[in-house]
């Protein structure tokens, strides 16, 4: 009966990995960090979870959860679920573009959970520095579940494998335990790491994200924490801002200077309709553009800026910002009377798959350009914003700000303009389409209500207040079927 | 005296010996011996045995050897029910059995179709109407959630693979249907218990024709086939698409037709007018649809080599086609079978080989068919202008810089034609089975059966030239005009091998008694069952400088394999117990072990208990003239399952690493690897069933003979793929053991002979089946996903529900509310809870699955004339008719990233309304798509004349056939009987008319 022990020969045992390859952990790890830019381990057509692979990566996720539900960028197609969220209005349980983010938040962390708990068992070089990112990438991935859901089960390799449903955590739960881990690690991620993988800077940087928003997550308000973590990563993380901005956006964008933490793309080893390629693709149509132009050879036409983000700049024509520049206008109109109209809105061309400073290659059905999650002008406007709600350091404060103005070719400001509408603004104009604005807005209490709105905030071409209760996604319905100790979120 | 066969000289058991003109009889065992009493001389014996002539003789001593020569007629008497054979009247589960002259007839490539409608309780759904579909076989409605639902199935003694050859739609297709003597399905657990854990959803036993007779017999048959498509998709032509484009988008009619290369005119999108354009006017499924032939010839042989072994040989050869152009299949049968016996018919030894070679030309389907529903009417299918750069079908293009690229939808006929996709399948079954009868203690036997499946499967995809598919750029040339490139040739390939092994062997002790018990059976034995399909592919990549084809290396695998095993193992006993002649008792249990789960959940134990009153035989009804056969069977047992494999792959139990693919790589310098979703607590499903059943045979020459099965079935430890608690396992779906299911039902098989002369034979047989299941428990959870229930409105959208309390794969939607000329409301529902919102708590759960399933027809023989048909067809169930939500709305016409437009079903009929704009929402959950599913379908009508005095010692039949002549059903749509009951690109089931003949000689 010993043929019943049936052997693979394609998918290996831990044994037999680290058996054939020394570096397993680190491939391992590679694809923790993978898991927000890939669908899954066979191609750009296979998927880690149930969902469709080319809709649910989580990159993917974030550009739709918090770009398009924003006021600064909106999708046209008329897919049903993402019409919902770029018009924010209709939000229910039962659409699908929220279970993909909260399903790829799912599969990350137990992912991590499983190799802490292989590591417990396994001898590796660097387990200290090893555990350490493994425990920053989790951290990460409920800093995503905190920010759009709200709360959900706290799974750690303490309750791994275990199958009776977890218990819900509140957010504060959620917030403590994430905050406790990144402080437990931020001292053992090494100063500086490989390309792509998280370092002492890294851990700050989330570390500061988390306390800006504390307000928001828990009640406190955490801005002096947050200045300080920040203040690390500007002053240990030896990041500079790049010369030229379009040069972080470009495919040659993993030489900047000013990259902390990116979602590696790459045309050819690192493929993903989720990555990049959905941003500058999506942002793209041979309708009116030239796709080579952008190293495309496929539009999807998607994508368009409205007026909620390049209104920002003031007027285009005159403006020396060079950051204005990087709107397609040509047989576009600048009013987005109908979202559903590719000519209605600029296309985007901030992100693109050519180099910025080095020759292009050919055109590419994949984006070969990273994306920059943490990035050193985000740390400085943070900084600013800030220093600004507790009053210190504005001196610092106003400087970074006008180092970010500069390098795009913009007017320096005065310490009397260092408000925070100003440094709200200021976000919008340097980081949208960065996958922040959602949480900016609803941070600077802009999202909901009436006090501010955009084109077709609430499904109207002006723009209309939403419900408070939009300031958290609906829990998926999947989930709230699997275990039913979860609870929807109030208004769905 | 012994009754043995004229020509084998072996004995012949379950004859019935009667006295003429007296009901005084009885029937021979299994060493051909009989006994009958009361008898004198002068009386004259009948003895009768099904697929023998009836022989009489008078008595003219007290001993009478017998011998009996075998008719054209098939032997039904002894049932075969998994490691050996009862008679028919002896048997104490639920076992129906078809022989060949109730099969269907007409058009029948597989076995299946031979079987379709004919049984009650055996609900037959194909796939569609290739050449190729897949059979979905449920015997009572199926039990598992998601594992996998259909019967085991043994040919000639082989339990077979329940998965597929890569290029094999249909497993039944291994089989040559005419080499096929008779089926047992065995329904209820006291039957299938012996077979344990592949059989929780039934057995279909499938035996082979033999060799038997001493002089050698051909028969030839060939048919001709017709297939065509009996109704298309109710969408616009041409002029009412331009029509519906002017109305209701007037901004897009610069869209309709080609440009006029005539006239420099061009269309105003502000105006509804359309200026400069050609518009054109195709019905794209007349495209890709045509009228198919199909030929099947079959020759076979029987004989008795060397008059010591018997054999048949066939050869069959079928070639059909699909009513989707391009889409042929051919195939090859051979068949070999010996059936020899030594030492005295101590040892019986029986030698099967089948071989199949097929050759599919597999379609892209979904395109194709997708394809032809939603190209524009309006444009052309050739474009013969000399700018045409793909073999002069017409392509929607656009400027792109230096660069005209595809826009749009490629053209569905060119998809077809441009593109090959041969799969080619040589397959060989085959099994040796020695049968020996202890010379120093003939009460015991011992059996071993050794079993070989294995197949070859190779598919190769290629592009012909100028192919949209393989359209490519070469980035070095800047010229508009010479800068793109075709790459005809192999665009993916595939091997793979299939090597399933088998091993039977057990011990069978029978002793009869005289006195209350009459006869004793034990048997007890061992089954090993080994799976291995092994495979390797050859991807494709587009090089992004120069266009070229070139092969995708993945450094990690390098040949793209695949390797999955599955072993079974099974220790299994049976005794059967006759008490008086009256009373028979079965027990048998089983215990099986299986690879799929870990060592400390794998085996499985599968007991089963049945009784049976043979009320015929008992006191007051045995001088009865009118009850000639009546048996009350009582039975219980438990099956097992735990084939997942279509849900989560052969090693699900167990924590695996897969290694990243070339391009699914991410931090440089190191591999990537992926940890894999398992499951350790995975164990076996059980069901359990309780079967009561009452077979009956009335009246001389059985006039009213049939049965009737009540039974009711538990299944616990579900296997559910299905959402995993958030965070708790390494995806966030996987397979568990899930909950519970109980399924009600009844069964009645009904013939009627009322007429039975010599000239003039009438039949008509019918059944009904009905089986309602309901899902009792889900353990922590109130409802699952069925995943099989996707929607296709995007990915990722399910339909159905397993919930609690309602029928399994139930569809659990919105109430829709209508207008007051009954179209409905977009997004508007019922507030079912009233609660002034709403939202899922207003949902509702819609039966999809049918309750009852039926089939009648009937069978007339006058002279040398005979006429056959068959009728089946579903009580209730609905259809989730999709080309409304795919097709049946206002802006599913134009374009969302592209310039091409769709064509939409005809909003003036009552194919859809106008009623819908999009379909956002929960619009796709509306009751609206849900139609009644009822339907009765003609399966076949067969009209046959036998050509008298054809030539000596042959005998030639003709017959013409239709087959799908017609459905009855309310369904709007094109066809109700939908297994998923979700309509969407539904290959149509075509209409067939079929001349053959059949030759004995």
């Amino acid at each position: 009966t010993k043929d019943l022990d049936t052997d693979p020969l394609v998918e290996l045992t831990l044994e037999e990995l680290i058996a054939r390859d020394p570096n397993a952990v680190q491939g391992i790890v590679s694809r923790l960090y993978g898991s927000f830019a890939l669908s899954g381990p066979d191609g750009p057509g296979s998927s880690d979870i149930s969902d469709d692979a080319g809709e649910s990566p989580f990159l993917r996720g974030i550009v739709n959860l918090q770009d398009f539900t924003a006021d600064g960028i909106k999708n046209r197609w008329g897919d049903d679920g993402l019409d919902q969220l770029t018009t924010t209005s209709n939000w229910d349980e039962n659409n699908k573009f929220f279970r993909y983010l909260y399903n790829r938040i799912y599969y990350t962390i137990p992912q991590c959970n499983n190799l802490l708990s292989v590591l417990e068992n396994v001898d590796t070089e660097g387990k200290t520095e090893v555990t350490s990112e493994v425990r920053f990438i989790r951290a990460l991935a409920y800093y995503y579940l905190i920010d759009t859901f709200g709360k959900g089960v706290l799974a750690t390799e303490e309750n791994f494998g275990s199958s009776a449903p977890l218990p819900e955590a509140t957010r504060a739960e959620l917030f403590a335990y994430v905050e406790s881990e990144l402080l437990a690690v931020v001292e053992t991620l090494p100063d500086s790491n490989d390309y792509g993988r998280a370092n002492k800077a890294v851990g700050n940087m989330l570390l500061a994200k988390l306390y800006i928003n504390a307000e928001v997550y828990t009640g406190t308000p955490k801005y002096t924490e947050a200045l300080t973590a920040i203040g690390k990563v500007i002053t240990n993380g030896g990041y500079t801002l790049a010369d030229n901005y379009v040069s972080i956006f470009s495919a040659d964008n993993n030489t900047s200077s000013e990259m902390i933490f990116p979602l590696i793309a790459d045309a050819i080893t690192s493929q993903s309709y989720g990555n990049t390629t959905y941003i500058i693709n999506g942002s793209s149509s041979s309708e009116t553009m030239t796709l080579a132009d952008y190293g495309l050879t496929d539009g999807w036409g998607g994508h368009r800026a409205s007026k909620g983000w390049y209104g920002l700049y003031g007027d285009l024509e005159t403006t020396t910002d060079e950051r204005a520049s990087l709107f397609f206008t040509e047989g576009h109109s600048y009013e987005m009377n109908d979202y559903k109209t590719w000519t209605d809105g600029y296309p985007p061309i901030k992100f693109r798959n050519t180099n910025a400073l080095t020759a292009s290659t050919a055109p590419t059905a994949f984006s070969s350009t990273d994306f920059p999650l943490f990035r050193l002008a985000d740390a400085y406007l943070m900084y600013a914003e800030c220093a600004i709600r507790t009053s210190q350091n504005l001196g610092e404060a106003l400087g970074y700000v006008n180092q970010v103005r500069e390098r795009a070719n913009a007017e320096p400001i005065d310490a009397a303009d260092l408000t925070l509408d100003f440094v709200l603004d200021e976000r919008g104009r340097e980081l949208n389409l960065e996958g922040h604005r959602r949480t900016d807005l609803i941070r600077f209490e802009k999202f909901t209500g009436s006090s501010y709105v955009w084109p077709w905030k609430g499904g109207v071409a002006n723009g209309t207040a939403i419900p408070d209760t939009y300031k958290l996604f609906p829990i998926p319905l999947q989930a709230l079927e699997a275990n039913p100790n979860l609870k929807q979120n109030n208004g769905y | 005296g012994k009754i043995t066969d004229k020509t084998t000289k072996s004995p012949l058991l379950g004859v019935n010996v009667v006295v003429r003109g007296t009901t005084n009889g009885s029937i021979s065992d299994f060493d051909g011996m009989y006994e009958i009493r009361n008898v004198n001389m002068g009386d004259v014996l009948v003895f009768t045995s099904i697929g023998y002539n009836e022989t009489e003789v008078k008595v003219t001593s007290s001993t009478l050897n017998v011998e009996m020569l075998e008719s054209t007629e098939l032997l039904d008497e002894v049932v075969l029910i998994g490691y050996g054979s009862a008679k028919k009247e002896d048997l104490t589960g639920s076992v129906d059995v078809l022989s060949s002259k109730d099969f269907n007839q007409g058009s029948v490539v597989s076995a299946d179709q031979l079987l379709t409608g004919k049984m009650a309780g055996v609900r037959i759904t194909s796939n569609g109407g290739q050449p190729d579909s897949a059979p979905n076989i449920r015997i009572r409605g199926g039990s598992s959630l998601s594992a996998n639902n259909s019967p085991l199935i043994v040919i000639d003694g082989i339990p077979v693979d329940n998965t597929n050859p890569a290029g094999v739609g249909n497993p039944l297709s291994l089989i040559n249907p005419n080499d096929i003597e008779s089926f047992s399905v065995l329904k209820d657990a006291s039957a299938t218990a012996i077979y344990g854990s592949r059989a929780s959803n039934g057995v279909i036993i499938i035996s082979t024709k033999k060799g038997t007779s001493g002089e050698v017999k051909f028969n030839f048959s060939s048919d001709v086939s017709v297939s065509n498509v009996a109704n298309n998709i109710d969408l616009m032509d041409s002029k009412q698409y331009v029509s519906f484009i002017s109305q209701y988008h007037p901004t897009f009619t610069n869209l309709l037709g080609v440009d006029d290369p005539n006239t420099t005119a061009t269309d105003n999108p502000l105006t509804a007018a359309i200026e400069g354009r050609i518009i054109g006017d195709t019905d794209w499924q007349d495209q890709i649809f045509r009228t198919a032939i199909s030929t099947n010839t079959n020759f076979s042989a029987r004989a008795n080599l060397g008059g010591k072994i018997p054999f048949r040989g066939s050869v069959g050869y079928t070639n059909t086609g699909g009513v989707v152009k391009t889409n042929d299949y051919e195939r090859v049968t051979l068949s070999v079978k010996l059936t020899p016996t030594f030492f005295d018919d101590h040892l019986k030894v029986s030698v099967n080989a089948k071989g199949l070679f097929s050759d599919k030309n597999s379609i892209d389907e979904g395109g194709a068919l997708g394809g032809a529903l939603n190209m524009d009417p309006t444009k052309p299918v050739f474009d013969d202008s000399p700018s045409n750069r793909f073999g002069g079908y017409y392509q929607n293009t656009i400027v792109d810089g230096n660069r005209l690229l595809l826009d749009g939808q490629s053209n569905p006929l060119a998809l077809l034609k441009q593109r090959q996709r041969p799969e080619q399948v040589a397959r060989i079954l085959g099994n040796v089975e020695l049968d020996y009868k202890l010379h120093a203690l003939p009460e015991l036997r011992a059996v071993v059966n050794l079993g070989l499946e294995a197949s070859k499967a190779n598919i190769e995809e290629t592009f012909l030239d100028n192919s949209i598919s393989t359209y490519a750029f070469n980035n070095v040339d800047t010229d508009i005009n010479t800068n793109y490139l075709f790459n005809p040739g192999v665009n993916y390939s595939e091997d793979q091998d299939i090597t399933n092994t088998t091993l039977d062997a057990y011990l069978v002790y029978t002793k009869k008694f005289e006195g209350f018990v009459k006869r004793f059976e034990v048997q007890g034995g061992y089954s090993y069952q080994n799976f291995k399909n092994d495979g390797t592919s050859v991807r494709y990549k587009y090089n992004e400088e120069t266009g070229i084809r070139e092969e995708l290396i993945n450094p990690n695998n390098l040949n793209n394999r695949y390797y999955n095993v599955l072993n079974l193992q099974s220790f299994f006993g049976r005794t059967n117990i006759d008490l008086a002649d009256q009373f028979l008792v079965t027990l048998s249990f089983r215990a099986d072990g299986s690879s799929l789960f870990t060592k400390d959940n794998r085996w499985g134990y599968f007991p089963a208990a049945a009784v049976a009153w043979k009320i015929g035989n008992a006191g007051f009804l045995e001088d009865s003239n009118t009850v000639n056969d009546l048996k009350l069977r009582l039975g219980a047992g438990r099956t097992g399952q735990q084939d997942i494999t279509g849900a989560v792959g052969y090693y699900p139990s167990s924590p695996l690493f897969e290694i990243g693919s070339s391009t699914s790589q991410y931090l440089s310098g190191v591999n990537l690897y992926s940890a894999k979703a398992f499951n350790p607590d995975l164990t076996w499903e059980k069901t359990t069933t309780y079967n009561v059943g009452l077979d009956f045979d009335l009246f001389a020459n059985s006039i009213v003979s049939g049965s009737v099965d009540f039974y009711q079935k538990e299944t616990k430890d579900l296997l559910a793929r299905t959402a995993v608690p958030p965070g708790q396992a390494l995806s966030d779906a996987f397979v568990q053991n899930v909950g519970e299911t109980e399924s009600k039902g009844f069964e009645v098989n009904l013939n009627i002979r009322p007429i039975s002369t010599q000239d003039f034979n009438l039949e008509f047989n019918s059944n009904v089946g009905y089986n309602r299941s309901e899902v009792t428990s889900l353990k922590d959870v109130t409802r699952i996903t069925a995943s099989e229930s996707g929607l296709p409105t995007g990915t990722g959208v399910s339909l159905a529900y397993h919930a609690v309390g309602y029928q399994p794969y139930s569809a659990w939607v919105f109430k829709q509310v209508y207008d007051v000329s009954g179209d409905p409301i977009s997004n508007a529902f019922v507030d079912v809870n009233g609660d002034n919102v709403i939202n899922n708590d207003d949902r509702y759960y819609e039966t999809l699955r049918p309750n009852w399933t039926f089939g009648f027809g009937l069978n007339l023989n006058y002279k040398n004339w005979d006429l056959s048909s068959s009728f089946r067809g579903q009580l209730g169930g609905q259809v989730y008719n999709a080309r409304r939500l795919t097709s049946g709305w206002i802006d599913k016409a134009i374009p969302n990233n592209s310039n091409s437009l769709s064509n939409v079903l005809d909003f003036n009929s009552d194919a859809a309304t106008t009623s819908f704009v999009n379909v956002q929402g929960n619009i796709p959950f509306s009751d609206y798509f849900l139609e009644d599913a009822s339907f009765l379908r003609m399966e076949n009508i067969v009209i046959g004349f036998r050509v008298p005095n054809f030539l000596k010692d042959a005998s030639l039949r003709v017959y013409g056939a239709a087959n799908n002549l017609f459905v009855i059903s309310d369904y709007s749509g094109q066809d109700p009987e939908n297994f998923n009951s979700i309509d969407n690109n539904f290959y149509p089931r075509p209409r067939v008319f079929t001349l053959g003949l059949n030759l004995d000689f």
